[in-house]
């Protein structure tokens, strides 16, 4: 991408004279701004909305007075962080306290590099890139530990000592786990996983059930790894119910105890980033990314017909038990299916692979993050160690050997 | 074994949280919250409206009153616990247009000032019965948010703390006619005390008058003791009058509450008892 917009730039007859070099630092200062835009916005987005699931959840109502349906109500809370007098304790280690939460945002935003939105929009297309997002999201951990130290303060320390725990903890598992799918395709580019997981096949190979070729259908067990992956990756980001570090009963606010202002909102936008960002990856690994579920757009129009009545029939179904069930799911359905049977255009579209789709995919993995906070309670420090060492990482051994071994058997791979 | 039934255990009892959170999670319409501006609770239906109010079905909350039915009698003014009504009523004249009242009744006082500090109200109800007009109730509004409240200017020593908006003033007089009338007042006390002191003076002057004559006369006739002890008992007037402390308190209150102590409290110590008397059955229906 970053190349593409570097000749875009010199194909301008005015521009032409700018040279090779300028024009590509030009357009990686842009892709770079259009990147931290991206994940600033979508902090403040995904606020909104993790503050409306969690009322929902909690049979609350949620922020209702700032613009409609309380929508800006985000957007005046980071002004008001911003605004925030700028604290430093007067004990704290100055470099380290300052450094912290830039390291972590850092980190968390750099990952987004790699990140392949759609076929072409991508900033850099490595063929390293899970491998480097692996790594540099390790960075993460660093700067919470720097924090934790430099606030001089018990609580701040003990959330860092855990976070580090932790996270050392699951990467082992989650690595493991990512070899899985490595060991399916045989790259660590991130477009090459995706454009393996194109078109139509059976379930587990063998089960005659049409499913999207996506990684999560391919064998028994790299079901299984998707969701050992998406329980590593919750707590590897310190997300609730992994969330001791941060622990607000237990340690205050955990490593951020001692930040306020806009270092506090750092620390924040790079823990949405982080969700994001396991969103997703478990798109892209496990859901095929920017692939349409539909091969082709008939697949479209049966495929949605099928969902409208699933989702119908499961509302009739509990709205006799569920009061004020609310409808709007199956009418979005049933308005696709509808436009789709009508419009072959928009069911061409539908089964056609694009940014919408990842967004769907990543979206739906958001809900699920959240969904899990708002109903989990948190694990022990204990039970944490107990669940990586004993429970993920065994299951994510035999995922890898069982892998190695349905590729075998299903005629994948010869030795 | 028990390692894995541990895993089953835990992913079952996982799944069924998340149905839990989910089942609600589609019913947003089933929520608990109220948008307390926009919406209020309703209020219970309990009636201790009086007269105009009477469909006015009223928790306690904040008193009003009608001026134009007050006679001035004062007699919230003395039923009231905490001292949070303040009546400055003078005696009539016909420039001040008084009116009959709704009962019938010709008011002969100038409500000068009708003044009800809520931030001291305690909402115990004790003003409305003693009312012979019916003219001080309770409303429904136990917000004090609204703009039009009757608000209008105190006395300096009431502003020594931010209690303006809670300080309703509900008489009609104008200010400068309320200062007239107090300062006339005042004159008239000063007049009426100027008055007082020369009566004394006068009296102390034939006493003493009588007391020379009666030296006379005892010379005269040393036997008679009598007018030393007229002499003594003659300073009658340095006595403070106990203006401050509530004599008039309910009594009635007093003795339903506590019938067999009345006697001993009310001679005792009368203020205290009235403030810490609870209110009666028959007081907080109203």
């Amino acid at each position: 991408m970053i190349q593409s917009l570097a000749n875009w730039i010199l194909s301008f007859e005015v521009l032409s004279g700018l040279g090779s070099s300028v024009a590509w630092g030009l357009s990686l200062f842009v892709v770079s701004a259009l990147i931290f835009v991206f994940v600033a916005a979508n902090a403040i987005i995904l606020v909104y909305f993790e503050r409306k699931v969690s009322a929902f959840m909690q049979v609350r109502l949620g922020p209702m007075r700032v613009g409609k349906f309380g929508t800006l109500q985000t957007v005046a809370d980071a002004l008001k962080l911003l605004q925030k007098e700028d604290i430093i304790p007067r004990s704290a280690d100055k470099v380290l306290f300052i450094i912290g939460p830039w390291i972590i945002l850092i980190a968390s935003v750099v990952t987004f590099a790699a990140i392949p939105f759609s076929d072409s929009l991508l900033a850099a297309n490595m063929n390293i890139g899970l491998f480097y997002i692996v790594s540099i999201s390790s960075i993460v951990v660093l700067g919470i530990v720097m924090a934790g130290w430099a606030s001089n303060n018990k609580w701040s320390l003990y959330g860092a000592m855990r976070s580090a725990a932790q996270v050392i903890s699951y990467e082992i598992p989650v690595g493991i786990t990512l070899i899985a799918v490595v060991a399916v395709v045989g790259s660590l580019n991130l477009q090459t996983i995706i454009q393996a997981q194109g078109g139509t096949g059976n379930l587990f190979h063998w089960i005659p059930i049409p499913l999207p070729n996506w990684f999560i259908f391919h064998s028994p067990f790299l079901f299984l790894a998707a969701f050992v992956y998406l329980i590593g990756a919750t707590a590897e980001i310190n997300r609730t119910p992994f969330d001791i570090p941060e622990s607000e009963s237990e340690l205050v606010a955990g490593f951020m105890t001692e930040f306020s202002g806009l270092r506090w909102a750092l620390f924040f936008l790079s823990e949405y980033a982080n969700a994001t960002l396991v969103a997703f990856l478990v798109s892209i690994l496990f859901l095929g990314g920017w692939q349409s579920p539909f091969s082709n757009y008939a697949g479209a129009q049966i495929g949605f017909t099928i969902i409208t009545l699933v989702a119908a029939m499961w509302t009739v179904f509990v709205k006799a038990k569920v009061n004020r069930l609310s409808i709007y799911p199956v009418g979005l359905a049933l308005i696709i299916t509808i436009a789709a049977w009508l419009f072959p255009g928009f069911a061409i579209w539908l089964a056609s692979p694009g940014i919408f789709w990842m967004f769907m995919k990543a979206g739906s993995i958001i809900f699920l993050l959240m969904w899990f906070r708002w109903t989990f309670p948190r694990l022990r420090v204990d039970q944490l160690m107990y669940v990586s060492w004993k429970v993920i990482l065994p299951l994510s051994l035999i995922n890898l050997m069982g892998v190695a071994v349905w590729m075998w058997l299903t005629g994948e791979i010869q030795f | 074994m028990s390692y894995f039934s541990n895993i089953t255990n835990a992913i079952t009892t996982l799944v069924d949280g998340m149905k839990v959170t989910m089942g609600y999670f589609v019913r947003p319409r089933e929520h608990v919250t109220l948008q307390y501006p926009d919406e209020v609770w309703p209020i219970p239906s309990r009636n201790i409206g009086v007269g105009e109010l009477d469909s006015y079905n009223t928790i306690r909350s904040k008193l009003t009153v009608n001026i134009d039915d007050c006679i001035g009698c004062k007699a919230c003014e003395r039923a009231c616990p905490v001292n949070c009504i303040h009546i400055d009523a003078y005696k009539g004249t016909p420039e001040d247009n008084l009116q009959i009242t709704s009962n019938g009744t010709q008011v002969k006082l100038l409500t000068a000032s009708f003044i009800i500090d809520m931030s001291e109200c305690m909402f115990c109800d004790l003003c409305t019965p003693p009312c012979p007009e019916n003219c001080i109730t309770m409303t429904p509004d136990y917000q004090f948010i609204s703009n039009d409240n009757l608000k209008t200017e105190v006395t300096p020593e009431e502003r020594w703390r931010d209690k303006n908006l809670l300080i309703y003033q509900f008489s009609k007089v104008s200010e400068d006619e309320r200062q007239r009338r107090k300062a006339e007042a005042v004159e008239a006390a000063k007049a009426k005390a100027a008055l007082m002191a020369a009566k004394k003076a006068a009296a102390a002057k034939a006493a003493e008058e009588k007391a020379a004559l009666a030296a006379q006369v005892a010379e005269s006739a040393p036997v008679s003791a009598e007018p030393v002890a007229e002499v003594i008992a003659t300073p009658v007037e340095t006595v403070k009058p106990e203006a401050e402390t509530r004599v008039d308190i309910p009594i009635e209150t007093i003795t339903v509450s506590k019938p067999e102590e009345s006697t001993v409290s009310v001679s005792d110590s009368p203020v205290t008892e009235a403030s810490e008397t609870p209110p009666t059955k028959e007081n907080e229906n109203g």
